[in-house]
């Protein structure tokens, strides 16, 4: 294997140290104030200082797909099933969340470089090539997703294209990770703001609490549900996930005395994205009442307008609002672990410490794939929405191969040490593995042999 | 945001010098500020350290054939989802 080797940013010699460069001096600067904090026991500052890639992850794949995904389960089946169903879906995610940030603290090395370095590159760009197919249909997703949000505004695609590329352009422009995540997690915030449309809406809360016992279960057809569990397991786990969150997590700093805070940032984010996409549920689920309004459409634009007629403008805008930021702050995170993966397998500079000078491969990455996904949408007549609603599904057929190596790093003692999966960790993992793995080759195959009329729908 | 740690400048709390004297101090200011980002980052932190490579896991033949066999799944699996894509747009 040859050696990855980082482009030479400017080092400043030092005899018998290591050599220092802009990135670690940036680093340094970010990691002062933690070990300050420290020192001085404030423990909310600490924490403060600490959050950021586990809810940046989480509320990054609360993305734009995701939580159309959700309100169209709402508007179909309703609250129950899904409603308990989306917490356990977190808690998957929280279990895959957590080894990557420890792997990341740990190792300091992002996903992309440890597969490639330690298993070979074959393996490693696989992994780079699956995650960057499943980034540009989800980024295509993504711009579609804030489309249909500026629609209702009546705002046309090069409105969205113009804010899509804008934000990159914006958040890129600091050369520095703690600058790039304070903006991106005051954007994902506002994720929130699907919780204010379920408010909105007036729910029967006795209906939300009655949900619980995972009934009624959907009904429908074989490949209908299996679509359903695909879509859904797509909407909460996803490849650029795992890259993004240990890739950020280094990039941030962190080191093994992180690693409990790391998880307290994991787990908020997991509770926070939960709750936010059962917010989307149920303000989906207003339009169950109603027969089916709005249900051809909202899959695309009609989504807020259905929603609008249905439980009121307030809840339309509200929504439509959501799905804006939902998408933004997507592309801001896919881009970011796309950016990594890059930097990461080809053996150059990838970190937001970085100058654009001494990382450009990283900083093309990021801006190209946007670009890309941006141009996609411009063309007249691309099937838009069959993208979006596919994104979620293609992400879950790839996922298991990256589980798997996300695991085997996990256990590697020789990179772990202390830190490397307890038993009961890995039971979890594999059972996760498993799951994602058969619900997304169900619904490969069976709709594919429904496609060359092997079977009957 | 407050920084607990930023670069100390030539000639703060200093007595004035010339020269040679002030350039000698400089260097001193900023090695010293260079040792406190040692301190600040861990040694394996640095990006000399970090873009050394860890060394190749060896992978036991049963484990290998497993990836390779998840892999072509995964890859036949992602080819039928792509051609349903395709076969619905029609």
């Amino acid at each position: 294997m040859s050696t990855p080797e980082v482009a030479a940013p400017p080092l400043l010699g030092r005899v018998g140290g290591p050599q220092i460069t802009d990135e670690d001096r940036a680093r340094s600067h970010d990691r002062a104030r933690v070990h300050d904090a420290r020192r001085r026991s404030k423990r909310w500052y600490l924490l403060w200082l600490l959050v950021g890639p586990g809810i940046l992850a989480m509320l990054g794949e609360n993305d734009g797909p995701s939580m159309i995904a959700y309100a169209a389960d709402g508007a179909q089946y309703g609250l129950g099933f899904f409603v308990p169903f989306i917490p356990v879906l977190f808690a998957m995610a929280y279990v895959c969340q957590e080894m990557c940030m420890r792997v990341g603290a740990v190792t300091h090395r992002g996903y992309g470089e440890l597969v490639l370095q330690r298993y070979g590159r074959v393996w490693g760009w696989f992994g780079a090539g699956d995650l960057t197919l499943t980034n540009l249909v989800t980024l295509v997703a993504e711009f579609v997703a804030i489309r249909v949000g500026l629609a209702y505004f009546h705002l046309g695609p090069g409105v969205a294209v113009a804010l899509g590329l804008a934000l990159v352009a914006f958040t890129l422009s600091g050369g520095r990770y703690w600058r790039w995540e304070r903006i991106v997690l005051g954007l994902a915030l506002f994720n929130g703001l699907f919780l204010v449309a379920a408010i909105l809406v007036k729910p029967h809360v006795g209906a939300i609490a009655g949900s619980f016992d995972f009934s009624p279960f959907p009904g429908g057809s074989f490949n209908t549900l299996l679509l359903l569990l695909a879509s859904t397991i797509g909407a909460t786990v996803t490849p650029w996930m795992i890259f993004f969150q240990q890739s950020a997590s280094a990039d941030k700093g962190m080191t093994p005395r992180d690693v409990r805070h790391g998880r307290y940032d994991t787990a908020a984010g997991a509770v926070l994205a939960a709750i936010f996409g059962i917010g989307a549920l149920i303000a989906g689920a207003a339009l169950l009442a109603h027969d089916g309004s709005g249900i051809q459409g909202f899959a695309g634009a009609g989504f807020p307008e259905a929603l609008q007629h249905v439980a009121g403008g307030a809840v339309g805008t509200v929504f439509a609002l959501g799905l804006i930021e939902a998408g933004a702050v997507a592309i801001l995170t896919i881009s970011a672990s796309t950016a990594y993966a890059a930097g990461e397998c080809i053996g150059v500079s990838h970190s937001f410490n970085s100058s654009p000078r001494n990382a450009g491969v990283f900083y093309a990455a990021n801006a190209g794939i946007a670009l890309l996904a941006a141009v996609v949408i411009l063309i007249p007549g691309a099937p838009l929405l069959s993208i979006a609603l596919n994104a979620n599904v293609l992400a879950t057929v790839l996922l298991p191969v990256s589980l798997v190596f996300m695991v085997m790093l996990a256990n590697d003692r020789g990179l772990m040490g202390a830190w490397a999966n307890r038993r009961s960790t890995n039971a979890i993992g594999i059972a996760v593995i498993a799951f994602v793995g058969l619900c997304g080759a169900a619904y490969g195959i069976d709709s594919f042999l429904q496609a060359i009329h092997l079977v009957g729908s | 945001m407050n920084d607990p740690r930023q670069p100390p400048t030539s000639g703060a709390h200093q007595p004035p010098a010339s020269g040679a004297g002030i350039q000698e101090r400089d260097l001193q200011i900023q090695e010293r500020f260079e040792d406190q980002l040692i301190m600040d980052l861990e040694r394996d932190q640095f990006v000399a350290e970090t873009s050394r490579p860890v060394p190749r896991a060896v992978l036991s033949a049963r484990v290998t054939v497993g990836l390779w066999a998840l892999r072509v799944f995964v890859v036949i699996v992602s080819l039928m989802v792509i051609y349903t894509f395709i076969d619905q747009l029609h």
